[in-house]
Protein backbone atom coordinates (compact mmCIF):
# COMPACT_ATOMS: atom_id res chain seq x y z
CA UNK A 1 0.00 0.00 0.00
CA UNK A 2 1.13 3.55 0.52
CA UNK A 3 4.39 4.43 2.13
CA UNK A 4 2.74 7.08 4.25
CA UNK A 5 -0.47 7.25 6.16
CA UNK A 6 -3.49 7.43 3.99
CA UNK A 7 -5.75 9.10 6.48
CA UNK A 8 -3.77 12.23 7.00
CA UNK A 9 -2.28 13.69 10.17
CA UNK A 10 -2.86 11.56 13.20
CA UNK A 11 -3.67 14.34 15.66
CA UNK A 12 -4.05 18.05 16.02
CA UNK A 13 -0.40 18.51 16.88
CA UNK A 14 0.66 16.90 13.65
CA UNK A 15 -1.84 19.00 11.74
CA UNK A 16 -0.41 22.07 13.42
CA UNK A 17 3.06 21.14 12.30
CA UNK A 18 1.88 20.58 8.77
CA UNK A 19 0.12 23.90 8.71
CA UNK A 20 3.00 25.77 10.28
CA UNK A 21 5.37 24.42 7.67
CA UNK A 22 3.19 25.21 4.71
CA UNK A 23 5.26 27.93 3.20
CA UNK A 24 8.30 25.75 2.96
CA UNK A 25 8.88 24.36 -0.47
CA UNK A 26 7.73 20.79 -0.25
CA UNK A 27 10.35 18.15 -0.84
CA UNK A 28 9.92 16.17 -4.02
CA UNK A 29 8.77 13.13 -2.13
CA UNK A 30 6.33 15.03 0.04
CA UNK A 31 3.00 13.39 0.58
CA UNK A 32 0.04 14.67 -1.40
CA UNK A 33 -1.41 16.65 1.47
CA UNK A 34 1.79 18.59 2.00
CA UNK A 35 1.93 19.33 -1.71
CA UNK A 36 -1.66 20.42 -1.72
CA UNK A 37 -1.08 22.89 1.10
CA UNK A 38 2.05 24.22 -0.53
CA UNK A 39 0.17 24.72 -3.77
CA UNK A 40 -2.64 26.52 -1.97
CA UNK A 41 -0.12 28.94 -0.48
CA UNK A 42 2.02 29.33 -3.58
CA UNK A 43 2.99 32.80 -4.78
CA UNK A 44 0.60 34.95 -6.72
CA UNK A 45 -0.72 33.53 -9.94
CA UNK A 46 -1.58 35.51 -13.01
CA UNK A 47 -4.52 37.75 -12.45
CA UNK A 48 -4.49 37.77 -8.70
CA UNK A 49 -2.88 41.18 -8.59
CA UNK A 50 -5.11 42.72 -11.21
CA UNK A 51 -6.75 44.99 -8.69
CA UNK A 52 -3.52 46.74 -7.80
CA UNK A 53 -4.32 49.97 -9.61
CA UNK A 54 -7.71 50.16 -8.00
CA UNK A 55 -6.28 49.54 -4.57
CA UNK A 56 -3.66 52.22 -5.09
CA UNK A 57 -6.32 54.64 -6.29
CA UNK A 58 -8.24 53.96 -3.11
CA UNK A 59 -5.09 54.52 -1.11
CA UNK A 60 -4.45 57.85 -2.81
CA UNK A 61 -7.99 58.97 -2.31
CA UNK A 62 -7.94 58.02 1.35
CA UNK A 63 -4.63 59.75 1.81
CA UNK A 64 -5.75 62.88 0.11
CA UNK A 65 -8.98 63.13 2.03
CA UNK A 66 -8.47 61.36 5.30
CA UNK A 67 -11.43 63.02 6.93
CA UNK A 68 -13.75 61.90 4.21
CA UNK A 69 -14.05 58.26 4.91
CA UNK A 70 -15.17 56.22 2.00
CA UNK A 71 -18.43 54.55 2.76
CA UNK A 72 -18.68 51.02 3.83
CA UNK A 73 -21.69 49.41 2.25
CA UNK A 74 -24.26 50.46 4.75
CA UNK A 75 -25.43 47.95 7.21
CA UNK A 76 -28.96 48.41 8.26
CA UNK A 77 -28.74 49.92 11.71
CA UNK A 78 -26.62 52.65 10.34
CA UNK A 79 -29.13 53.86 7.92
CA UNK A 80 -31.08 55.97 10.33
CA UNK A 81 -27.98 57.64 11.51
CA UNK A 82 -27.03 58.25 7.99
CA UNK A 83 -30.30 59.95 7.19
CA UNK A 84 -30.03 62.15 10.23
CA UNK A 85 -26.53 63.12 9.34
CA UNK A 86 -27.52 63.74 5.79
CA UNK A 87 -30.23 66.10 6.90
CA UNK A 88 -28.12 67.99 9.35
CA UNK A 89 -25.27 68.15 6.96
CA UNK A 90 -27.37 69.07 4.01
CA UNK A 91 -25.96 72.51 3.55
CA UNK A 92 -22.47 71.22 3.55
CA UNK A 93 -22.92 68.09 1.58
CA UNK A 94 -23.28 69.44 -1.81
CA UNK A 95 -25.76 68.91 -4.48
CA UNK A 96 -22.92 68.62 -6.85
CA UNK A 97 -21.59 71.72 -8.48
CA UNK A 98 -23.51 74.48 -6.84
CA UNK A 99 -22.50 73.51 -3.39
CA UNK A 100 -18.88 73.36 -4.32
CA UNK A 101 -18.76 77.09 -4.46
CA UNK A 102 -20.78 77.49 -1.31
CA UNK A 103 -18.68 75.16 0.71
CA UNK A 104 -15.62 76.70 -0.65
CA UNK A 105 -16.51 79.96 1.01
CA UNK A 106 -16.54 78.20 4.34
CA UNK A 107 -13.10 76.95 3.96
CA UNK A 108 -10.10 79.02 4.56
CA UNK A 109 -7.71 77.42 2.16
CA UNK A 110 -4.09 77.67 3.06
CA UNK A 111 -2.27 80.22 0.96
CA UNK A 112 -0.29 77.55 -0.74
CA UNK A 113 -1.97 74.25 -1.30
CA UNK A 114 0.73 71.71 -1.87
CA UNK A 115 -0.41 69.18 -4.39
CA UNK A 116 -1.09 65.87 -2.78
CA UNK A 117 2.03 63.87 -3.44
CA UNK A 118 0.12 60.76 -4.24
CA UNK A 119 -2.56 62.17 -6.46
CA UNK A 120 -2.21 61.89 -10.14
CA UNK A 121 -3.27 64.62 -12.42
CA UNK A 122 -2.94 68.37 -12.49
CA UNK A 123 -5.90 68.93 -10.21
CA UNK A 124 -6.77 72.35 -11.46
CA UNK A 125 -9.61 72.70 -9.04
CA UNK A 126 -7.70 71.52 -6.06
CA UNK A 127 -9.63 73.77 -3.74
CA UNK A 128 -12.60 71.50 -3.76
CA UNK A 129 -14.84 71.17 -0.79
CA UNK A 130 -14.05 68.85 1.97
CA UNK A 131 -17.64 67.94 2.01
CA UNK A 132 -19.42 66.36 4.83
CA UNK A 133 -17.06 67.70 7.40
CA UNK A 134 -18.41 71.02 8.55
CA UNK A 135 -15.17 71.56 10.37
CA UNK A 136 -13.70 72.04 6.99
CA UNK A 137 -10.21 73.28 6.60
CA UNK A 138 -8.13 70.71 8.36
CA UNK A 139 -8.80 67.24 7.24
CA UNK A 140 -6.30 65.85 9.63
CA UNK A 141 -7.79 67.69 12.56
CA UNK A 142 -11.31 66.55 11.93
CA UNK A 143 -10.05 63.08 11.31
CA UNK A 144 -8.47 63.04 14.70
CA UNK A 145 -11.58 64.42 16.29
CA UNK A 146 -13.77 61.88 14.65
CA UNK A 147 -11.88 58.79 15.58
CA UNK A 148 -11.24 58.78 19.26
CA UNK A 149 -8.99 56.09 20.48
CA UNK A 150 -7.12 55.84 17.25
CA UNK A 151 -3.69 57.22 16.77
CA UNK A 152 -4.64 59.85 14.30
CA UNK A 153 -1.72 61.81 15.57
CA UNK A 154 0.50 59.52 13.60
CA UNK A 155 -1.20 60.63 10.47
CA UNK A 156 0.74 63.46 8.98
CA UNK A 157 -1.16 66.60 8.20
CA UNK A 158 -2.38 65.89 4.72
CA UNK A 159 -3.24 68.28 2.00
CA UNK A 160 -6.90 68.47 2.68
CA UNK A 161 -8.66 68.90 -0.52
CA UNK A 162 -7.49 67.08 -3.60
CA UNK A 163 -9.04 63.73 -2.84
CA UNK A 164 -12.12 65.51 -1.62
CA UNK A 165 -12.28 67.25 -4.94
CA UNK A 166 -12.04 63.96 -6.77
CA UNK A 167 -14.77 62.50 -4.64
CA UNK A 168 -16.84 65.57 -5.30
CA UNK A 169 -16.18 65.39 -8.99
CA UNK A 170 -17.13 61.76 -9.02
CA UNK A 171 -20.30 62.58 -7.22
CA UNK A 172 -21.11 65.33 -9.62
CA UNK A 173 -20.25 63.19 -12.57
CA UNK A 174 -22.26 60.23 -11.36
CA UNK A 175 -25.20 62.56 -10.85
CA UNK A 176 -25.24 63.36 -14.53
CA UNK A 177 -27.40 61.57 -16.98
CA UNK A 178 -25.84 59.00 -19.22
CA UNK A 179 -25.55 61.23 -22.29
CA UNK A 180 -24.13 64.11 -20.30
CA UNK A 181 -21.38 62.04 -18.78
CA UNK A 182 -19.28 61.49 -21.84
CA UNK A 183 -19.53 65.14 -22.72
CA UNK A 184 -18.60 66.24 -19.24
CA UNK A 185 -15.37 64.33 -19.40
CA UNK A 186 -14.19 66.50 -22.23
CA UNK A 187 -14.52 69.60 -20.06
CA UNK A 188 -11.47 70.96 -18.28
CA UNK A 189 -13.24 70.76 -14.94
CA UNK A 190 -13.13 67.00 -15.10
CA UNK A 191 -9.65 66.72 -16.50
CA UNK A 192 -8.13 65.79 -13.19
CA UNK A 193 -10.77 63.16 -12.65
CA UNK A 194 -10.01 61.62 -16.01
CA UNK A 195 -6.33 61.71 -15.20
CA UNK A 196 -6.79 60.14 -11.81
CA UNK A 197 -9.00 57.44 -13.21
CA UNK A 198 -6.53 56.67 -15.96
CA UNK A 199 -8.76 57.53 -18.90
CA UNK A 200 -12.31 58.54 -19.74
CA UNK A 201 -13.49 54.98 -20.08
CA UNK A 202 -12.32 54.18 -16.58
CA UNK A 203 -13.96 57.07 -14.84
CA UNK A 204 -17.09 55.17 -14.04
CA UNK A 205 -15.40 52.27 -12.32
CA UNK A 206 -13.01 54.63 -10.61
CA UNK A 207 -15.85 56.71 -9.28
CA UNK A 208 -17.80 53.70 -8.20
CA UNK A 209 -14.80 52.57 -6.24
CA UNK A 210 -14.42 55.99 -4.72
CA UNK A 211 -18.10 56.55 -4.08
CA UNK A 212 -19.51 53.04 -3.99
CA UNK A 213 -22.53 53.58 -1.81
CA UNK A 214 -23.86 56.72 -3.40
CA UNK A 215 -26.37 56.16 -6.06
CA UNK A 216 -26.35 58.75 -8.79
CA UNK A 217 -29.63 60.16 -7.57
CA UNK A 218 -28.57 60.73 -4.01
CA UNK A 219 -25.40 62.67 -3.95
CA UNK A 220 -25.95 63.67 -0.35
CA UNK A 221 -25.89 60.12 0.86
CA UNK A 222 -22.34 60.16 1.97
CA UNK A 223 -21.76 62.11 5.07
CA UNK A 224 -19.45 60.09 7.17
CA UNK A 225 -21.52 59.30 10.19
CA UNK A 226 -19.60 56.19 10.85
CA UNK A 227 -16.26 57.90 11.14
CA UNK A 228 -16.48 58.17 14.92
CA UNK A 229 -17.02 54.48 15.08
CA UNK A 230 -13.81 53.51 13.42
CA UNK A 231 -12.04 51.44 16.01
CA UNK A 232 -8.44 50.54 16.14
CA UNK A 233 -9.36 46.94 15.70
CA UNK A 234 -11.79 46.17 12.95
CA UNK A 235 -13.26 43.11 14.49
CA UNK A 236 -15.79 44.64 16.85
CA UNK A 237 -17.01 47.01 14.20
CA UNK A 238 -19.29 44.91 12.16
CA UNK A 239 -22.54 43.47 13.16
CA UNK A 240 -21.32 40.44 11.33
CA UNK A 241 -19.19 39.66 14.29
CA UNK A 242 -22.17 39.27 16.49
CA UNK A 243 -22.83 36.08 14.71
CA UNK A 244 -19.32 34.97 15.12
CA UNK A 245 -19.06 34.65 18.83
CA UNK A 246 -18.21 31.23 20.08
CA UNK A 247 -21.38 29.31 19.92
CA UNK A 248 -22.66 25.97 20.92
CA UNK A 249 -21.05 24.55 17.84
CA UNK A 250 -17.66 25.23 19.29
CA UNK A 251 -18.00 23.22 22.38
CA UNK A 252 -17.66 19.78 20.98
CA UNK A 253 -15.00 20.94 18.64
CA UNK A 254 -12.36 21.25 21.22
CA UNK A 255 -11.95 17.64 21.96
CA UNK A 256 -10.80 15.43 19.27
CA UNK B 1 11.58 22.65 7.22
CA UNK B 2 9.18 20.53 9.06
CA UNK B 3 10.14 19.52 12.50
CA UNK B 4 8.60 16.20 13.27
CA UNK B 5 10.32 15.57 16.53
CA UNK B 6 8.02 17.30 18.92
CA UNK B 7 4.73 19.09 19.22
CA UNK B 8 5.97 22.62 19.56
CA UNK B 9 5.78 25.05 16.69
CA UNK B 10 9.05 24.89 14.90
CA UNK B 11 11.64 27.51 15.61
CA UNK B 12 11.66 28.14 11.91
CA UNK B 13 8.01 28.90 11.81
CA UNK B 14 8.17 31.30 14.72
CA UNK B 15 11.09 33.16 13.26
CA UNK B 16 9.47 33.34 9.85
CA UNK B 17 6.21 34.58 11.23
CA UNK B 18 7.98 37.25 13.24
CA UNK B 19 9.87 38.38 10.17
CA UNK B 20 6.75 38.60 8.08
CA UNK B 21 4.93 40.51 10.78
CA UNK B 22 7.79 42.96 11.17
CA UNK B 23 8.13 43.57 7.44
CA UNK B 24 4.44 44.14 7.08
CA UNK B 25 4.30 46.50 10.01
CA UNK B 26 7.22 48.50 8.70
CA UNK B 27 5.37 48.81 5.43
CA UNK B 28 2.21 49.83 7.26
CA UNK B 29 4.07 52.57 9.07
CA UNK B 30 5.48 53.84 5.81
CA UNK B 31 2.09 53.63 4.13
CA UNK B 32 0.50 55.53 6.98
CA UNK B 33 3.01 58.25 6.27
CA UNK B 34 1.94 58.27 2.66
CA UNK B 35 4.44 55.94 1.05
CA UNK B 36 2.67 54.56 -1.96
CA UNK B 37 5.29 51.93 -2.66
CA UNK B 38 4.84 50.62 0.85
CA UNK B 39 1.15 50.28 0.25
CA UNK B 40 1.88 48.51 -2.99
CA UNK B 41 4.07 46.11 -1.06
CA UNK B 42 1.23 45.45 1.36
CA UNK B 43 -1.11 44.81 -1.51
CA UNK B 44 1.22 42.43 -3.26
CA UNK B 45 2.03 40.63 -0.04
CA UNK B 46 -1.53 40.10 1.05
CA UNK B 47 -3.81 40.20 -1.95
CA UNK B 48 -3.21 36.67 -3.28
CA UNK B 49 -3.95 35.10 0.09
CA UNK B 50 -6.89 37.40 0.75
CA UNK B 51 -8.35 36.63 -2.64
CA UNK B 52 -7.98 32.90 -2.13
CA UNK B 53 -9.48 33.11 1.31
CA UNK B 54 -12.37 35.21 0.02
CA UNK B 55 -12.99 32.71 -2.73
CA UNK B 56 -13.65 30.08 -0.13
CA UNK B 57 -16.18 32.44 1.44
CA UNK B 58 -17.97 34.02 -1.50
CA UNK B 59 -16.90 32.05 -4.54
CA UNK B 60 -16.78 33.98 -7.77
CA UNK B 61 -17.52 37.30 -6.09
CA UNK B 62 -14.17 37.26 -4.35
CA UNK B 63 -12.66 39.87 -6.65
CA UNK B 64 -15.37 42.37 -5.84
CA UNK B 65 -15.17 41.72 -2.15
CA UNK B 66 -11.39 42.02 -2.30
CA UNK B 67 -11.80 45.44 -3.90
CA UNK B 68 -14.08 46.53 -1.10
CA UNK B 69 -11.59 45.14 1.35
CA UNK B 70 -8.75 47.21 -0.03
CA UNK B 71 -10.92 50.26 -0.07
CA UNK B 72 -11.55 49.83 3.62
CA UNK B 73 -7.94 48.95 4.36
CA UNK B 74 -6.91 52.17 2.65
CA UNK B 75 -9.39 54.15 4.62
CA UNK B 76 -8.78 52.56 7.99
CA UNK B 77 -5.03 52.25 7.69
CA UNK B 78 -4.46 55.17 10.07
CA UNK B 79 -6.34 53.29 12.75
CA UNK B 80 -4.06 50.26 12.62
CA UNK B 81 -2.00 50.52 15.77
CA UNK B 82 0.20 47.48 15.54
CA UNK B 83 -0.15 43.81 16.04
CA UNK B 84 -0.65 41.34 13.28
CA UNK B 85 -1.50 43.22 10.11
CA UNK B 86 -2.54 40.06 8.31
CA UNK B 87 -5.09 39.35 10.98
CA UNK B 88 -6.33 42.92 10.84
CA UNK B 89 -6.70 42.78 7.07
CA UNK B 90 -8.28 39.38 6.96
CA UNK B 91 -10.80 40.47 9.55
CA UNK B 92 -11.81 43.30 7.28
CA UNK B 93 -12.01 40.91 4.36
CA UNK B 94 -14.13 38.54 6.35
CA UNK B 95 -16.51 41.26 7.45
CA UNK B 96 -16.88 42.42 3.89
CA UNK B 97 -17.56 38.85 2.81
CA UNK B 98 -20.21 38.35 5.48
CA UNK B 99 -21.88 41.59 4.45
CA UNK B 100 -21.74 40.46 0.88
CA UNK B 101 -23.35 37.13 1.65
CA UNK B 102 -26.02 38.86 3.66
CA UNK B 103 -26.76 41.15 0.76
CA UNK B 104 -26.73 38.35 -1.75
CA UNK B 105 -28.74 35.95 0.33
CA UNK B 106 -27.05 33.15 -1.38
CA UNK B 107 -24.06 30.96 -1.03
CA UNK B 108 -21.38 29.98 -3.39
CA UNK B 109 -21.91 26.70 -5.11
CA UNK B 110 -19.12 24.32 -4.38
CA UNK B 111 -19.10 21.43 -6.76
CA UNK B 112 -16.73 18.63 -6.09
CA UNK B 113 -13.88 19.41 -8.44
CA UNK B 114 -13.13 16.08 -10.01
CA UNK B 115 -10.72 17.68 -12.41
CA UNK B 116 -8.87 19.33 -9.57
CA UNK B 117 -8.46 16.01 -7.87
CA UNK B 118 -7.11 14.52 -11.00
CA UNK B 119 -4.73 17.40 -11.56
CA UNK B 120 -3.40 17.27 -8.09
CA UNK B 121 -3.32 13.72 -7.05
CA UNK B 122 -3.39 11.70 -10.22
CA UNK B 123 -0.28 13.19 -11.65
CA UNK B 124 3.13 12.12 -10.51
CA UNK B 125 4.57 15.44 -11.62
CA UNK B 126 2.35 17.45 -9.34
CA UNK B 127 5.16 18.22 -6.95
CA UNK B 128 7.10 19.85 -9.73
CA UNK B 129 4.18 22.01 -10.64
CA UNK B 130 3.05 22.86 -7.17
CA UNK B 131 3.80 26.51 -7.61
CA UNK B 132 2.02 26.91 -10.88
CA UNK B 133 -1.43 28.23 -11.36
CA UNK B 134 -2.97 24.88 -12.05
CA UNK B 135 -1.71 23.34 -8.87
CA UNK B 136 -2.79 26.32 -6.82
CA UNK B 137 -6.25 26.48 -8.25
CA UNK B 138 -6.74 22.77 -7.88
CA UNK B 139 -5.58 22.85 -4.31
CA UNK B 140 -7.93 25.71 -3.50
CA UNK B 141 -10.80 23.98 -5.24
CA UNK B 142 -10.28 20.96 -3.04
CA UNK B 143 -10.12 23.02 0.12
CA UNK B 144 -13.37 24.65 -0.88
CA UNK B 145 -15.10 21.29 -0.82
CA UNK B 146 -14.54 21.05 2.92
CA UNK B 147 -17.26 22.00 5.34
CA UNK B 148 -16.97 25.78 5.60
CA UNK B 149 -15.59 25.97 9.12
CA UNK B 150 -12.86 23.52 8.20
CA UNK B 151 -12.10 25.23 4.93
CA UNK B 152 -11.84 28.56 6.66
CA UNK B 153 -9.56 27.23 9.37
CA UNK B 154 -7.28 25.62 6.81
CA UNK B 155 -7.18 28.78 4.73
CA UNK B 156 -6.40 31.07 7.66
CA UNK B 157 -3.68 28.76 8.91
CA UNK B 158 -2.11 27.57 5.69
CA UNK B 159 -2.70 30.35 3.19
CA UNK B 160 -3.04 33.54 5.22
CA UNK B 161 -0.39 32.18 7.54
CA UNK B 162 -1.94 32.92 10.92
CA UNK B 163 -1.28 30.80 13.96
CA UNK B 164 -4.22 29.11 15.62
CA UNK B 165 -4.58 31.74 18.33
CA UNK B 166 -4.69 34.61 15.86
CA UNK B 167 -7.00 32.75 13.53
CA UNK B 168 -9.25 32.14 16.50
CA UNK B 169 -9.44 35.85 17.17
CA UNK B 170 -10.37 36.51 13.57
CA UNK B 171 -13.11 33.91 13.73
CA UNK B 172 -14.33 34.69 17.21
CA UNK B 173 -13.55 31.15 18.24
CA UNK B 174 -11.10 29.55 20.56
CA UNK B 175 -7.74 28.48 19.28
CA UNK B 176 -8.58 24.89 20.14
CA UNK B 177 -11.65 25.01 17.96
CA UNK B 178 -9.57 26.32 15.09
CA UNK B 179 -7.02 23.57 15.59
CA UNK B 180 -9.72 20.97 15.58
CA UNK B 181 -11.41 22.33 12.50
CA UNK B 182 -8.12 22.55 10.64
CA UNK B 183 -7.17 19.06 11.68
CA UNK B 184 -10.46 17.61 10.51
CA UNK B 185 -10.08 19.49 7.27
CA UNK B 186 -6.63 18.08 6.68
CA UNK B 187 -7.77 14.57 7.35
CA UNK B 188 -10.63 15.00 4.97
CA UNK B 189 -8.30 16.35 2.33
CA UNK B 190 -5.92 13.48 2.85
CA UNK B 191 -8.78 11.04 2.39
CA UNK B 192 -9.85 12.75 -0.80
CA UNK B 193 -6.34 12.64 -2.16
CA UNK B 194 -5.94 9.06 -1.15
CA UNK B 195 -9.01 7.96 -3.01
CA UNK B 196 -8.06 9.92 -6.06
CA UNK B 197 -4.56 8.58 -6.38
CA UNK B 198 -3.87 4.95 -5.71
CA UNK B 199 -0.18 4.59 -5.24
CA UNK B 200 0.34 1.59 -7.47
CA UNK B 201 -1.38 3.15 -10.47
CA UNK B 202 0.17 6.59 -10.60
CA UNK B 203 -1.53 7.90 -13.68
CA UNK B 204 -4.86 6.32 -13.06
CA UNK B 205 -7.85 8.40 -12.23
CA UNK B 206 -10.84 7.04 -10.55
CA UNK B 207 -14.00 8.44 -11.94
CA UNK B 208 -15.64 9.05 -8.59
CA UNK B 209 -13.22 10.36 -6.07
CA UNK B 210 -15.90 11.56 -3.73
CA UNK B 211 -16.64 9.56 -0.70
CA UNK B 212 -20.32 9.93 -0.46
CA UNK B 213 -20.42 11.03 3.12
CA UNK B 214 -17.74 13.66 3.21
CA UNK B 215 -17.77 16.03 0.34
CA UNK B 216 -21.43 16.77 -0.22
CA UNK B 217 -22.17 18.73 2.90
CA UNK B 218 -19.79 21.39 1.80
CA UNK B 219 -22.50 23.13 -0.11
CA UNK B 220 -25.04 23.07 2.63
CA UNK B 221 -23.59 24.39 5.80
CA UNK B 222 -23.26 28.04 6.63
CA UNK B 223 -20.38 29.61 4.84
CA UNK B 224 -18.47 30.38 7.96
CA UNK B 225 -19.78 28.82 11.05
CA UNK B 226 -19.14 25.35 12.19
Amino acid sequence: MRPHRSDGPADRAESDRLLDAVHAVPPADADPLTRLLAAAAAPATAGELDGEDRALAAFRAARAAPAVAAPVPASRPRRRLRVAAALSGLAATAVAGVAFAAVRLDRSPPPVVPPAPTTAGPAPTAAGPSRSTPAGPSGAASGAASSPGTPSGSRPAAPPSVGGALVGHCRAWLAKSEPQRAKALTKPGFADLVAAAGGPDRVESYCRTLVPAASPKTPAAKPSPKAPKTPADPSPKKSADDERKPGPGDQDDDED
Amino acid sequence: MVSRVDGRPTRDRVARAATVTRELNEAVTAAQAGDEEAFRFLYRSLQPALLRYLTTLVGGDAEDVASETWLQISRDLPSFTGGEFRAWSVTIARNRAMDHLRRQRRRPVVPVPVQALNDLAGDADTADRAGEALGTESALALIRTLPPAEAEAVMLRAVIGLDAETAGRVLGRRAGAVRTAAHRGLRRLAALLERAAPEDVPGAVRPRPRTGSQAPHASEAEPAEG
